[in-house]
């Protein structure tokens, strides 16, 4: 069912050699491919038909649901919109990802829509990953947009890749928090040549003793561009932190604006944003022990963007 | 096994009038290091320690004068080769990294990622905390912890020729005994060529000979007991109480 163009992105995605195990969802060239569900997971295609809706039963643990999407078809523009309700004290873990193949001069694109409710004290990890690739001169576009909804108690941690080959991409991350709940974002992103990448960020701790960490890390190569923008808005007493690093290589550009906005007199709130090239004493350390300049900058790129 | 021949180092600096000119910072330095001994290199704050440290490991250019390694010349070598030839040096001032562990810099440094190979590794250097070895390389460790881990990586690179600069800053005082007996027997065992930086009494009397600098010159080779005297000449507050009517110990 799979050739092997599909495994190929399955595996830069979702690291998946084959079908998965469990539930998942797989969606190619805008259709469904394949789909399994299990005892505790039902996924079925919501009612306008435009995308999936992903429900874990309560109290759900240790399972997992895969749901790639991937795109070899010249001049699609695939367009999804799903949801997850993720029922109290369930813990689970999704992997998305979208993989495009790229073989013509035609454009290709994915623009996902996620939306999480996550119930009370439930907890989620999201691993979300984009990767383009073939020898199309196509332009590969993709607009991830991301909604969270914390109930009280509630647990989120998101990691959304963007690994190489997309040449346009804006990403829109957004989130509500309730008392007590807690999320995690860690968004990595690396661009070169003439590619360019927006990401828009808003948190909003509304809950007493929510938490809040975003986490960007952007390497840029080439005449390649990315901007950052971050706001955390806190209606509570509660703990935000906004942490951006970006490695400027080449004639790469970039704008982080990190906001913090208080609106509450116990609200914690606090970033810290970095743009530069790669440390020099970081160079020289891993030199000093052996490593060429260019298996030095590769080492500590990877470090940077992999964890 | 290392040769420093009339090397020197300067750059270019600005007085107070805007106007540039030539500082020395290392003056015409030398001095035959032999294979397998233990040097102890001292003096003042800023009298050139750590730049002649980057003279040998090559991340200072060479303003004048020669570097020969087990006769052959690395005055132009870059510091990869350097390293590869069996030089390395553990810094004052170690990086700090975001998304690198102490695993991974070890596995660099002894080439392997072998688990048993690299346990072994942390034994020979005395971290006893396994949990240690995933430890992030970044600026949330200590002092102290960041120069243990730099100084397990120099170890772990088997260097014919290792340097280490101040390694005790940070470090505890029940620790220093264990850091000097560590590098003496890495001495002993693998024959490695020590030069240690520091103003510890501890690592100058282990060492089998003193260099001691003043304003980037070599001022002084030789025994701890030849020395003393001009280390109390130079103010060092290591080796004398400081009273009041001593206020130069304070600068
Ligand atoms: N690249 C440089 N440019 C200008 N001054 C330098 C440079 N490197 C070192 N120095 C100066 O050279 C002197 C010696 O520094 P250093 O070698 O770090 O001394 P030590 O290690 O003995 O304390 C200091 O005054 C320092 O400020
Ligand atoms: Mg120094």
């Amino acid at each position: 069912m799979l050739d092997a163009l599909d495994r190929e992105l399955l595996k830069a995605v979702a690291g998946l050699e084959d079908i998965p195990k469990g539930a998942y969802n797989i969606r190619k060239n805008g259709k469904l491919l394949v789909r399994e569900t299990s005892a505790n997971i039902n996924i079925e295609t919501n009612a306008e038909a435009t995308g999936i809706i992903v429900t874990i039963k309560p109290a759900t643990r240790n399972e997992s649901v895969h749901i790639p999407v991937i795109l070899s078809q010249a001049g699609l523009y695939d367009v999804v919109q799903n949801t997850f309700i993720i029922g109290e004290d369930a813990d689970i873990t999704i992997i998305a990802g979208c993989g495009i193949h790229c073989g013509t001069s035609r454009s290709e694109g994915h623009a996902g829509i996620h939306e999480f409710r996550v119930g009370k004290k439930a907890r989620v990890k999201y691993v979300e990953k984009h990767f383009a690739t073939g020898p199309g001169k196509g332009k590969r576009a993709l607009n991830p947009t991301t909604k969270i909804f914390l109930d009280e108690g509630a647990q989120a941690e998101m990691e959304l890749t963007q690994i190489g080959g997309i040449d346009k991409a804006t990403r829109l991350n957004e989130a509500k928090l309730d008392a007590r709940s807690l999320l995690l974002i860690t968004e990595r992103v690396l661009t070169d040549g003439n590619q360019s990448a927006v990401s828009k960020n808003l948190i909003t701790l509304s809950g007493t003793d929510s938490r809040a960490d975003m986490i960007s890390r952007s390497v840029i190569k080439g005449n390649s561009k990315q901007n950052f923008y971050a706001t955390i808005e806190a209606l509570a007493k509660c703990f935000g932190h906004i942490e951006c690093d970006a490695i400027i290589m080449d004639n790469g550009t970039n704008e982080t604006v990190p906001s913090l906005k208080a609106k509450h007199p116990d609200a914690e709130l606090t970033h810290e944003a970095s743009i530069g090239k790669i440390a020099s004493d970081q160079l020289i350390k891993l030199m000093s022990m052996g490593l060429t300049y260019d298996e030095a900058v590769n080492r500590i790129i990877q470090g940077f963007l992999m964890k | 096994m290392l040769k420093l021949k009339k090397l020197s180092y300067s750059v270019t600096d600005t007085n107070a009038n805007n106007e540039t000119f030539r500082r020395n910072i290392i003056s015409n330095f030398n001095f035959n290091f032999d294979g397998g001994r233990f040097y102890a290199i001292t003096g003042p704050n800023g009298s050139g320690k750590t730049t002649l440290a980057k003279l040998i490991m090559g991340i200072n250019p060479v303003t004048t004068g020669s570097i020969i390694f087990q006769d052959k010349e690395i005055t132009s070598l870059s510091i990869t080769e350097r390293a590869k030839a069996g030089i390395a040096y553990s810094f004052q001032h170690p990086a700090r990294f975001k998304g690198i562990t102490f695993r991974e810099l070890l596995s660099i440094a002894a080439n392997t990622e072998d688990e048993t190979k690299l346990l072994a590794l942390i034994r020979r250097v005395g971290i006893c905390s396994l949990s240690f070895l995933d430890k992030p390389v970044d600026s949330k460790l200590s002092g102290g912890e960041i120069k243990k881990i730099e100084l397990a990586t120099t170890i772990a690179l088997n260097p014919k020729l290792a340097i280490y600069d101040e390694p005790d800053t940070g470090i505890d005082l029940w620790t220093i005994g264990p850091m000097v007996r560590l590098l003496k027997k890495e001495q002993k065992q693998h024959e490695t060529t020590t030069l240690v930086i520091s103003h510890n009494r501890a690592f100058l009397e282990a060492a089998d000979i003193i260099l001691l600098m003043n304003k980037g010159k070599l001022i002084y080779t030789g025994n701890l007991t030849g020395a003393l005297p001009l280390l109390t000449d130079l103010s060092m507050c290591n080796y004398k109480e400081c009273g009041e009517e001593n206020v130069r110990c304070f600068r």
